[in-house]
């Protein structure tokens, strides 16, 4: 991508830097965020990439990538970060700012789904059961036999059940939701 | 030592041996668990990435009712569980607006010490008091301790190093057994997109089992319902993809303590995991 140095829109960044409480001018572009990443190897763009993203206010890629989709935020990065700077956090607000995206390009669409279904649960019963999240996912994406032998194995195992217990006071955790899950939009 | 106890979903359900395990060596150890009455779910990967402030009151309101417990300590077998309510402790000491939302008597929300299981034993029960009451060593074992993301972020973490923690292999050794020196001790297992993702997963995971295969462990132990249901559930379709032949079983350290402790496996709940574990378990007779 090109990008012409005077024109660079400083919005984006400035209103992340403030969000995440981060200040993307400690970053020396060492790489230690994306040598240890977990899966570096299946983003678009690494997290060092993110960060120089951030910097020339190239949004519209940052919405579009796959890379906070496929970040499992196991928060090695800011451990490494000899500045400290809270990769995670900066991941959590893409995520949040790019919801309304459609198209994340092959696999992100799942993972959306999913965090969907599963914020569904907590809604419907305050709690998560695996065994319902997991029968959704599939039937939602057409896999109507995925993982099905391990699911046999793990019924025999008493692993997995159709009954899971709900909280009581569900209209105080449904309060904390903006609004109700809905699934329709991926 | 009263102590309000988190377990989270997957202790219901999936990893239900976890709870089980942890539940009785707790009870050996003078440790009262009590389940906290109500709890909700702290929404996993999934409330943080959505809605920052959603994920913080999920873990305050259980944040809240411990505090009503008064035990002045929480504690969760759950990683994931456990870094989402000391981030909503966090966030509660920082955010007055919030915090006045979750007031509700007993000590305030923000005050509680939150903890995970392994931190529980080996900082406040302690190392000594657990091998005292060791009447089975687990001598011949040799292990491979995983510790996945538990250790991270070391800033929000508080316990233990987060590149090359030991808790963990000290608590092993004190029950008999041997641990292994491997690389992948502090590896991700990919989490949550074991569903989403499975392709990833199965890199990772095979990855973190050829690991300990390589340094000679006859079996891993975890401290995380994700990474043994991970590690343990997707083992075939690992070995049947890359084939190499692991049968490595994956075990929680509860269950290990409880053996070192006398209980019968199928109290322990090893008959609930996937991949056999009789070979370890004959080690030991």
């Amino acid at each position: 991508m090109s990008f012409q140095v005077g024109s660079i829109d400083r919005t984006f960044r400035d209103e992340l830097e403030m969000a995440c409480n981060v200040d993307l001018d400690q970053c020396w572009e060492c790489g230690k965020c994306t040598g240890g990443c977990t899966t570096a190897h299946n983003m678009d763009y690494t997290p060092r990439k993110i960060i120089q993203l951030i910097r020339i206010g190239a949004v519209k890629t940052l919405m579009s990538c796959n890379t906070p989709w496929v970040c499992v935020s196991c928060r090695l990065c800011v451990d490494r970060c000899p500045a400290g700077i809270d990769i995670p956090r900066i991941m959590d607000y893409l995520r949040e700012k790019s919801l309304a995206i459609k198209d994340h390009g092959p696999g992100v669409d799942d993972i959306i789904l999913f965090h969907k279904l599963l914020l569904e649960e907590v809604y419907k019963r305050g709690r998560v059961s695996e065994t319902a999240l997991a029968l959704k996912f599939n039937m939602q994406t057409g896999q109507y036999f995925k993982d099905a032998g391990l699911g046999q194995k793990l019924l025999r195992k008493g692993k997995i059940s159709p009954f899971s217990s709900k909280v009581r006071d569900l209209n105080k955790v449904r309060s904390f939701f903006k609004q109700e899950p809905d699934r329709r939009e991926v | 030592m009263d102590v309000a106890y988190y377990p989270g979903c997957s202790a219901h359900m999936m990893a239900r041996e976890y709870d089980q395990s942890a539940r009785l060596v707790c009870r050996q150890l003078d440790l009262n668990l009590q389940e906290i009455d109500d709890w909700n779910c702290c929404g996993a990967s999934s409330a943080h990435s959505f809605d920052r402030l959603l994920a913080a009151n999920l873990g305050a309101r259980n944040l809240a009712l411990a505090g009503q417990m008064n035990t002045g300590c929480v504690t969760s077998p759950c990683p994931c569980c456990f870094i989402a309510l000391k981030t909503a402790s966090l966030e509660l000491k920082e955010n007055e607006e919030l915090r006045g939302v979750f007031e509700a008597g007993g000590t305030s929300s923000h005050e509680i010490k939150v903890t995970h299981l392994l931190q529980l034993l080996t900082e406040e029960v302690g190392l000594d008091s657990i091998t005292s009451r060791v009447t089975h060593r687990l001598s011949g074992l040799k292990l491979a301790a995983y510790y996945g993301c538990l250790t991270r972020p070391a800033r929000i973490v508080g316990f233990d190093d987060p590149e090359q923690p030991v808790s963990l292999d000290l608590l092993l050794e004190g029950l008999g057994a041997q641990t292994v020196t491997w690389s992948h001790k502090a590896e991700c297992c990919g989490g949550a997109l074991a569903q989403a993702r499975t392709d990833i997963v199965l890199d990772l995971c095979g990855e973190i089992l050829e690991a300990a295969r390589q340094a000679g462990a006859s079996a891993i132990v975890a401290a995380c319902p994700l990474c043994q249901i991970n590690l343990d559930t997707r083992q075939q379709a690992i070995q049947a993809r890359n084939g190499t032949e692991f049968n490595l079983p994956v075990v929680y350290f509860t269950q290990l303590m409880g053996l070192a402790f006398g209980f019968s496996p199928r109290s322990l709940g090893f008959n609930r995991l996937l991949t056999d574990p009789s070979p370890i378990l004959q080690t030991l007779k």
